[in-house]
């Protein structure tokens, strides 16, 4: 029987957590609303394309929404009175300094845990959720391995489609061949992607540029890190809020370990470049831009992707295109 | 001289000013001349109409001499302390400790309006990247950079989580930029759930207790970094005699809004209502004085009420107005049209509730927090709202987008939806720039509009 699907995008909702209870996790990739359900004027069109998404989602059980930016913490409201799927707002702390955001955190996770339960699924022995914790972990570290055998959009679509479709839908199979690494070495960092954004990643390539280091919320940075089973033996469930409670992002305050972790990636992958992928109304990343600019010594190209595109606009492709060649 | 209440001009006020000096005006020491204040770049202030008492004079001064207060306070030795975003609960902490002045910088959002851009706080902000797709908030980055206003507190505390996303985006770049800011999390204020013990907030609504306790292991760390600032132990008697401190300008606030509100004719206008709403959130940098001008004002229209005297037509239709509006100018712009303010939601609701005096000091700030309506999700808030069209017979509702604000966009239509579910009322959004100037014709053509159908309800 094909278990019951839950289905969210905040990468601070453990897939773990959600598999554990017995239920399918799925951290969908929207496609850009083009005739938006709500029509809201002034939202970020991630927002609107997630809204889109969910309330006409036939396959889902319940959608998770999650606190880190306004806007989808007031979508909720929209979710919830648009369609009759039932909704589960959790609470990611923006502060993280102190143990109390920490713990705020864990128990968000047992309030999810219940809400699960209402669903139908089960609260998971230890040693269950340890097993898939560990399924998760190897999965995670096999795909990490996988960047130098293929190319930026392969990469970033594996991750992509693990987190949406789970780890039978990757394709596992390397190819005989490395691609070929030449290219302008490039780092893009921002918000999620939607389905349409991915092509971006064949279209730098083809300028002349090679995406080495996906640090959206849908890339590689919205991968929380390898868990230490040894650390908390007895309570896999700790072990697993404090791993995904340390994701770096732009909504947490301070938000230094977000430029923390970035400092050691791009210097790792040797950027030469970085495009800052935003949306139009997203204040979170909009406000980094002059600070990222003054931050690092690479050159920035911001690109803030307005309504509800299809695809890149003309502008967007001639902007990257420029920018690489200015690289080169 | 005509001494009936009235909303007059600055001008006008000039020479009424006088009049009140012979007939033996009592001021204090910030009082003098309303119009002198335009000398300080406040331009805005001559395209106001005001009250003219006596009353509404001292609120006008107090008001605006603020910075002064607070580069007063700093001259003589006294700790600033900028908290930011909770909008009324971090301050009763502060106030319950002496030597200690504290303020929003987030009030720097009015100074475009008021010195009508002449500041330059909106350049500042775009030179920083923070353009004007952001609320106007993002003015405060450019006082602290300009340091042209009030004076750079001590210690920055400012509430995140759930709070709107400009806000948390602009003190972050505030924080970077060099002026580091003691962040503390507010989270988003849930329905307890059927397993979960529920606390009743003020205000209406409850959270589950976990979140008070929470919220309380916050203040807790809040109080830490006030007693380090300034060398004083903040026990709870202290802050229970602060909490009684801020209760007595929340009682007079609400009797103030309850006489105004529900008069049949409307005693006072909105511009100074909407003042004296304000001076509850950190009391204009002077507690015992702000208990002193809300006195004046709540004194000034029991009289007019007793009196039977208004400043407005007495058909004026009854309007629920919710967000605090960018420019001042349009509230005489509602009246113009024909309304007037019965009621009133300017984010900081919860800042006008009466905090619970039979709980323990900290417990009780954190109910108060967590009862802030921007934290909750906007179909309580819409709640919260009805609750009060009905108190105060409002019979339109005005729904006042802030351009650029993360939660305007999604709001309105939660909002909007939620009251028409629950009342018959008309609801009509409109967004006000800090100039409103070049919309003043769309502006009045919408609210004439909203007025015209009310008054036609009314006749069926």
């Amino acid at each position: 029987m094909k278990k019951k699907t839950i289905i969210y995008t905040c990468p601070y909702v453990p897939a773990e957590w959600i598999a554990a209870h017995g239920f399918c996790p799925s951290r969908i990739i929207p496609k850009a609303a083009g005739n938006p359900i709500v029509p809201m004027e002034g939202v970020c069109p991630y927002v609107q394309a997630f809204v889109n998404q969910v309330t006409t989602s036939r396959e889902a059980t319940a959608v998770v929404m999650t606190t880190v930016c306004d806007q989808m913490r007031r979508a909720f409201d929209i979710v919830t009175s648009s369609c009759k799927l039932p909704g589960f707002l959790m609470n990611i702390p923006s502060t993280w300094q102190h143990v109390g955001a920490q713990k705020l955190y864990l128990e968000e996770l047992k309030r999810f845990g219940r809400f699960l339960v209402t669903l139908g699924g089960k609260t998971p022995s230890n040693k269950f959720l340890t097993e898939i914790m560990l399924e998760y972990n190897n999965a995670r570290s096999s795909i990490l391995a996988m960047r130098k055998y293929l190319t930026s959009s392969q990469y970033s679509q594996t991750i992509a489609t693990f987190n949406r479709d789970g780890k039978e839908a990757v394709s596992w199979t390397l190819p005989k061949d490395k691609p070929p690494m030449a290219g302008t070495s490039l780092a893009i960092i921002g918000g999620p992607l939607l389905e349409e954004s991915f092509s971006l990643f064949d279209e730098i390539e083809n300028y002349g540029g090679r995406i080495v280091l996906d640090a959206t919320e849908t890339g590689e940075r919205g991968i929380c890190g390898h868990f230490d089973m040894d650390k908390h033996q007895d309570d896999p469930l700790r072990e697993l809020a404090d791993t995904y409670f340390c994701i770096p992002d732009v909504f947490r305050r301070p938000n230094n370990r977000l430029y923390d972790w970035l400092k050691e990636q791009l210097a790792n992958r040797e950027v030469r470049g970085i495009i800052l992928w935003r949306y139009m109304w997203c204040d979170m990343w909009h406000a980094e831009v002059h600070r990222l600019k003054k931050w690092t010594e690479l050159p920035v190209l911001d690109i803030d992707v307005n309504a509800n595109e299809k695809g890149l606009s003309v502008r967007t492709h001639l902007r990257i295109q420029a920018f690489v060649e200015m690289l080169q | 001289m005509n001494n009936d209440p009235r909303q007059i001009t600055l001008t006008e006020w000039d020479e009424h000013y006088e009049h009140l000096q012979k007939k033996g005006l009592r001021e204090p020491d910030y009082g003098g001349v309303l119009s002198r204040h335009v000398g300080d770049g406040n331009k805005r202030l001559l395209k106001l109409r005001y009250d003219n008492s006596a009353a509404a004079l001292r609120l006008w001064n107090f008001l605006l001499t603020e910075e002064k207060r607070l580069h007063q306070a700093r001259a003589e030795g006294k700790k600033i302390v900028g908290v930011m975003k909770d909008l009324g609960t971090v301050p009763v902490m502060a106030y319950s400790l002496d030597n200690v002045a504290a303020f929003y910088p987030d009030g720097a959002w009015w100074i475009p309006c008021v010195m009508e851009f002449g500041a330059g706080l909106l350049e500042v902000a775009d030179s920083l990247g923070i353009d004007e797709s952001f609320c106007p908030v993002r003015a405060m980055l450019g006082a602290f950079i300009t340091e042209s206003h009030f004076p750079i507190p001590d210690k920055l505390i400012c509430s995140v989580g759930a709070t709107c996303d400009d806000f948390s985006a602009i003190a972050q770049r505030l924080d970077a930029l060099g002026y580091p800011i003691m962040w503390w999390e507010i989270p988003h204020r849930r329905k307890p759930e059927s397993d979960e013990t529920a606390v009743k907030l003020p205000g209406g609504g409850a959270a589950p207790k976990s979140q008070i306790e929470f919220v309380m292991s916050e203040f807790k760390r809040i109080k830490v970094v006030l007693e380090e600032l300034t060398g004083q132990y903040l026990n709870a008697e202290k802050l229970s005699a602060g909490i009684k401190k801020a209760n007595q300008v929340r009682r007079c606030l609400a009797e103030l809004r309850n006489i105004v509100f529900t008069a049949k004719l409307c005693p006072i206008g909105a511009i100074e209502m909407l003042v004296a709403e304000m001076l509850a959130i950190h009391f204009c940098s002077d507690q015992n004085e702000t208990i002193i001008v809300l006195t004046e004002l709540v004194n000034e229209v029991k009289s007019r009420v007793q009196f039977g005297k208004g400043v407005l037509n007495a058909d004026a239709v009854k309007v629920f107005w919710i967000n605090p509006v960018a420019d001042l100018q349009v509230m005489n712009l509602l009246e113009d049209c024909g309304g007037r303010i019965c009621g009133t939601e300017y984010l900081f609701s919860h800042a006008l509730d009466l905090i619970p005096e039979n709980v323990p000091a900290i417990e009780a700030l954190a109910m108060m927090a967590l009862a802030d309506p921007m934290v909750g999700s906007s179909v309580d808030r819409a709640e919260r709202i009805c609750a009060d069209i009905r108190r105060f017979g409002s019979e339109a509702v005005l729904i006042s987008r802030i351009p650029g604000a993360s939660h305007c966009a999604l709001e309105g239509k939660v909002i909007t939806e939620a009251i028409h579910a629950m009342l018959e009322v008309s609801v009509l959004e409109i967004e006000v720039p800090p100039v409103s100037d070049s919309i003043h014709p769309t502006l009045c053509t919408r609210l004439e509009a909203l007025i015209e159908t009310t008054k036609r309800r009314r006749t069926k």
